[in-house]
């Protein structure tokens, strides 16, 4: 508990703060050369720290830049850079949480978290207690040697989230991770992932097309519409973050004008065909 | 054992309508032996000692050719799933190879391997390879895209992947595949022996049959059903053991 405790104030991260961490230049994706761009043009810079949502409707390109991010796609123009690096594969400074938790059914919760430690070396005694750490912190002390098959739907989005984070990674993509889940559950999950980047001020980009959610995590909020950033929104609510902020004035004006520029992108891209 | 009891009360009214039918209706032995004469048979060849070599020498022909088969089927799966640019060379020749009714190959085994074991252990597992082959190469297909991405995402190699994520997940089908390999593979033992065998249980029942033995030849059957069961609760409790460890709890 000692060390946690230590991993809970991190004394540098205000100075560290202001530094882009994810850098987007001018991205575009398409599955085929002559396709219709997919991502088109995007740039974006998320500062160190900082939690980022990717607000929009299905087919709206979002899941797609997240995998630019993640360099589980490489863009046909432009660039990603993560601390200044330009990403040409997967990024091992990178956790990601898929829309399905994405656990392996013949593994342990525990042995599920330290997937990412034994594909890589033998996990010794520190790794478990890092990933027990986890667990616990995801309040699924109890559950570590059940199987997935075992755990409900939401104690199986927690194990993808400690698994995410296990190697202490510098940024967190995330794929609508709890669009499954019900609505109290979810609040949990938000709240517990809020802890948990604050504790080692992970950099996180988080993809939804829930408003409510993106408002509730997010720094910025960036509305996607078509493969482009039609709208883009501070969002000025205190951090740590709680329940009771999301009946807050503030909260529900910006939900409010997050949902009139999605519905302003749709009216914009449906007038020529109208 | 409440459960099996009824189908082994139908069992037993089975062998006495059997036994019945060929006492009343007067049936001749030559076409349908009685139940009694038959276990008769099957005593005094078990307690003769008769039976013993004919049994090992299917058992051990199946046994060859069912692992051959199946580590070769396993394997080739293996490739043409992971290279998709062989399997599209070579699927249509292992289909056309499938297709070529293997135990009419018997007499060509004969020609190029001799009398024995050989030519019924090699069609034994040229039998057994599809179900396997065919099995695997679905089985690791069917990985499901994101969690092949969460391996890409974790820098896991192609290796590494194959032993962590695709053979673990496509395990209950290949399981599936072997338990059909096992049944096929009594078939490939006892008829491959019908072409080439001199001893055996396929080839006992050619000898009876040249004699006119049908009780004998009904011992026999009760015989090879017997090994067949045998083997097939083997390989279940092996899948068991298997999916116990590597399925969803």
């Amino acid at each position: 508990m000692q060390k946690s405790r230590q991993k809970g104030s991190p004394p540098m991260s205000i100075d560290l703060a202001k530094t882009d961490f994810v850098t987007i230049e001018r991205a575009s994706y398409r599955y085929s050369a002559t396709g219709p761009a997919v991502v088109d043009a995007i740039d974006w810079t998320i500062p160190r720290g900082e939690i980022h949502c990717l607000l929009g409707r299905s087919g709206c390109g979002k899941t797609t830049l997240l995998k630019l991010a993640a360099g589980l796609l490489i863009p046909s123009e432009g660039a990603i850079r993560i601390g200044g690096e330009a990403l040409a594969g997967p990024s091992p400074r990178a956790g990601f949480v898929f829309q399905a938790p994405t656990l392996l059914d013949w593994l342990s919760a525990l042995d599920n978290v330290l997937l990412p430690v034994s594909l890589k070396r033998r996990p010794t005694i520190a790794d478990k207690d890092a990933a027990l750490d986890l667990l616990e912190r995801v309040g699924l002390a109890d559950f570590a040697m059940r199987r997935p098959a075992e755990l409900s739907g939401g104690q199986q989005s927690r194990v993808a989230v400690a698994r995410a984070l296990v190697g202490n990674p510098d940024l967190l993509l995330l794929d609508e991770p709890f669009a499954a889940l019900d609505a109290l559950t979810r609040e949990e999950l938000q709240d517990d992932l809020l802890r948990l980047c604050a504790l080692n001020g992970t950099t996180a980009l988080f993809v939804t097309h829930d408003i409510g959610e993106a408002v509730y995590l997010a720094d910025t909020v960036a509305v996607m519409e078509v493969g482009r950033v039609t709208h883009v929104r501070r969002i000025e609510l205190a951090r740590p973050r709680h329940r009771d902020m999301r009946y807050a004035p503030g909260f529900t004006a910006a939900c409010r004008a997050l949902r009139d520029a999605m519905d302003g992108a749709v009216a914009v891209n449906r007038r020529p065909a109208a | 054992m409440m459960a099996r009891l009824p189908s082994l009360l139908l069992f037993v009214v089975l062998l006495a309508g059997w036994e019945a039918w060929c006492r009343i209706g007067g049936l001749s032995a030559l076409v349908l032996p009685p139940p009694s004469a038959v276990l008769a048979t099957l005593w005094s060849e078990i307690a003769t000692g008769r039976l013993w070599p004919h049994l090992a020498m299917t058992a051990a022909e199946m046994a060859l050719g069912l692992g051959i088969g199946a580590v070769v089927g396993l394997g080739v799966g293996i490739l043409l799933a992971e290279f998709p640019a062989l399997s599209r060379l070579l699927r249509p020749y292992v289909l056309a190879s499938q297709l070529v009714p293997k135990l009419a190959l018997g007499p060509l085994f004969i020609i190029w391997f001799g009398f024995g074991m050989t030519p019924t252990v090699v069609i034994t597992a040229l039998i057994c390879f599809f179900p396997l082959m065919e099995n695997t190469l679905t089985g690791i297909s069917e990985v499901d895209g994101s969690r092949r991405e969460l391996f890409r995402m974790l820098g896991a190699g192609r290796f590494q992947t194959l032993l962590r994520l695709k053979l673990p997940a496509a395990l209950p089908v290949i399981m599936a595949g072997l338990r059909v390999a096992v049944v096929l593979a009594l078939v490939g033992a006892v008829v491959g022996e019908f072409i080439g065998g001199r001893i055996g249980l396929g080839a006992s029942i050619i000898a009876a049959q040249s004699v006119m033995d049908s009780s004998l030849i009904f011992a026999l059957f009760i015989v090879i059903t017997a090994l067949g069961m045998l083997l097939y609760e083997a390989v279940r409790l092996i899948e068991r053991r298997v999916l116990h460890r590597f399925s969803k709890g």
